[in-house]
């Protein structure tokens, strides 16, 4: 469970941020079209804060997380890191300021090197990157191999490892270099869920105090148990930003995303004008005025005194009191 | 009504320690049984041995195996129980006729289930080449069964490259229902997907198995699931001593 500070003091700062990339057709003199993977993205992480991006397959979470890391340039907006503007930074001005910012991979087998040993792979890195003297760098891996109960396959080679174990050593890693984020994308992928827990447990667990951390994840009951704050994309913009602590999803296309049995199943048709979900949506028939149709719904505070914390982007939500239900029984699945 | 699957008492050990012990159930025609239980406590192994598929030595301790619907009188672990290796692989060999027929598996991975060199036409036209009666015209029975997983015709000319990822898990999904079997054995068809995403794909698979009127072995790890479309619940439990985390 999610038991760490925040601060006031933010770490991410993204501000109208868009990424649009041209997509070719079956054949290459197909002609190309302009795809909006992420369409006008605000976002802010403060020290301490672990925010989990949630959304099906192409909703642009993984875009944002690669943009945030300056894996890939955004189209225009703007991306502030520790108060600095990261977009702006040439690729070599960048790589001399990227250490603090880490990121922990989907496919951990596909992340490490099948000729080193588990605590070469920490070495390497904290020797490398770290510019840590070898000796050093040996006592520290040993450190963080222990934190994250790898001590014993110190010498083990990743095809000798479980899934769970690839996956702590691709943490211990990132852990070892005390970063100042962690952009983690679904880091608990293919691992069977009793062994989901035990990874995020080392990761936030282990995270230095004042970092943030953004968990990119298919998984709700993750990211009510692991995240402060879970933002919901579609389509590449947020839909809503929630605690769950203390809030259940309301915008209509989240409530199926933390619970798909709860009703018919969007179809995925989304529209191009208006709000995108307008076609699956249970709640634009009740809109006056065909809103929905018309206009693009922007985030709006939510909750009893609009303090900021729960933010919807739906026409079919006003102000109103939060729910009295238990927010401890959303996203059980 | 028989039962299409009747496990009874099925052991299975390693040669460090025994991974199953004592499981027995039924699997009913038209039903959805479920089959669940923590990682390591043998779910694969069990769904596996449900096909005779035997491969962990020495194996096979204790247990019968019967399929009531196709000769309840066989049973099929008879001459395997304790034989070791080959005896295992004896048996694989003489229950190839039922896999691919009387039952199919539905893998994790679709990308796994297909030949990336053949088109899913040809893929499907080698399925229902399985079945006991050919159908008179196999490129409208193609069709057919590409309808029923909600793919379109042209998808049978495509190469399992030329398809997205929900696509080619509708194609596997139409290859393991083609040859009609009585039972179709899916091994956790919901890994890796996003909420919405799952239920539409079991969904679809229990939906298809009707429409065919197959029995469905589920893997699964999602008790939402379990609950919602399971008529009946195969719990194994875990295995003693924690396992690697």
């Amino acid at each position: 469970m999610i038991n760490r500070a925040r601060t006031d003091t933010p770490v991410v700062s993204l501000r109208g941020l868009r990424k649009q990339f041209l997509v070719g057709g079956a054949l290459p003199w197909s002609p190309k079209r302009v795809v909006n993977a992420v369409d006008g993205v605000d976002l802010e992480l403060r020290e301490g804060e672990v925010v989990a991006l949630v959304g099906q397959s192409g909703s642009g979470k993984t875009t944002v997380s690669r943009l945030i890391l300056g894996l890939e340039r955004p189209s225009s907006g703007e991306i502030w890191l520790d108060g600095q503007r990261w977009d702006s930074l040439s690729e070599a001005e960048r790589r001399a300021r990227r250490l603090p910012y880490q990121y922990v991979p989907q496919d951990a087998m596909g992340a490490l090197d099948p000729q080193q040993t588990a605590l070469e792979h920490v070495m390497e890195t904290l020797t490398v990157l770290g510019g840590c003297a070898p000796a050093d760098a040996e006592a520290k891996g040993m450190a963080m191999l222990r934190r994250l109960g790898l001590a014993e396959r110190r010498d083990a080679l990743p095809r000798e490892m479980s899934g769970g174990e690839q996956r702590r050593v691709t943490l211990a890693r990132v852990l070892a270099l005390e970063p100042r984020l962690v952009v983690a994308d679904e880091p608990t992928s293919g691992l069977d869920p009793d062994r989901r827990g035990s990874v995020l447990e080392d990761l936030i667990g282990n995270l230095p105090p004042k970092a943030a951390c953004v968990l990119v994840t298919h998984d709700m009951s993750e990211a009510r148990d692991w995240c402060h704050r879970v933002v919901v994309m579609l389509a590449g913009r947020v839909i809503e930003e929630v605690d769950l602590h203390a809030a259940r999803p309301a915008h209509p296309y989240a409530r199926v995303l933390f619970d798909p049995w709860s009703g018919p199943l969007p179809r995925g048709e989304l529209a191009s004008t208006g709000c995108p979900f307008r076609p699956d949506c249970p709640d634009a028939a009740g809109v006056a005025g065909g809103r929905c149709a018309a206009e693009l719904p922007t985030l709006r505070p939510r909750g009893p005194e609009g303090s900021g914390a729960h933010r919807v982007a739906c026409h079919a939500e006003g102000p109103r009191q939060a729910p009295s239900a238990d927010p401890a029984q959303v996203g059980a699945s | 009504m028989s039962a299409l699957v009747e496990m009874r008492g099925l052991g299975i050990r390693s040669a460090h320690r025994t991974l199953v012990e004592d499981i027995s159930f039924d699997i009913d025609a038209g039903k959805v049984t479920a089959l669940v239980g923590p990682s390591g406590a043998g779910k694969s192994l069990t769904a596996r041995a449900t096909m005779c598929v035997l491969d962990v030595a020495p194996g096979l301790f204790a247990g019968s195996l019967r399929y009531p619907a196709h000769d309840p009188a066989i049973d099929w672990f008879e001459g395997v129980r304790g034989g070791g290796a080959r005896a295992q692989a004896a048996l694989l060999e003489r229950s190839r006729v039922l896999r691919g027929a009387y039952l199919t598996y539905s893998p994790q991975a679709a990308s796994s289930a297909l030949n990336p060199g053949r088109t899913i036409g040809q893929q499907l036209a080698m399925a229902i080449g399985r079945r006991a009666q050919p159908p008179a015209d196999l490129g409208e029975e193609i069709r057919r069964v590409l309808a029923d997983v909600g793919l379109s015709p042209r998808a049978a000319a495509s190469l399992p490259g030329e398809l997205s990822g929900g696509m080619c898990q509708r194609a596997a999904l139409a290859i393991a229902v083609a040859p009609k079997p009585r039972l179709v054995i899916a091994d956790e068809p919901e890994t890796g997907l996003d909420p919405v995403l799952r239920r539409a794909v079991v969904e679809l698979l229990v939906e298809v198995c009707q429409v065919h009127g197959a029995g469905l072995l589920l893997i699964s790890h999602h008790e939402d699931t379990v609950q919602r479309l399971a008529h009946a619940v195969i719990r194994l439990p875990g295995r003693s001593g924690g396992g690697e985390r």
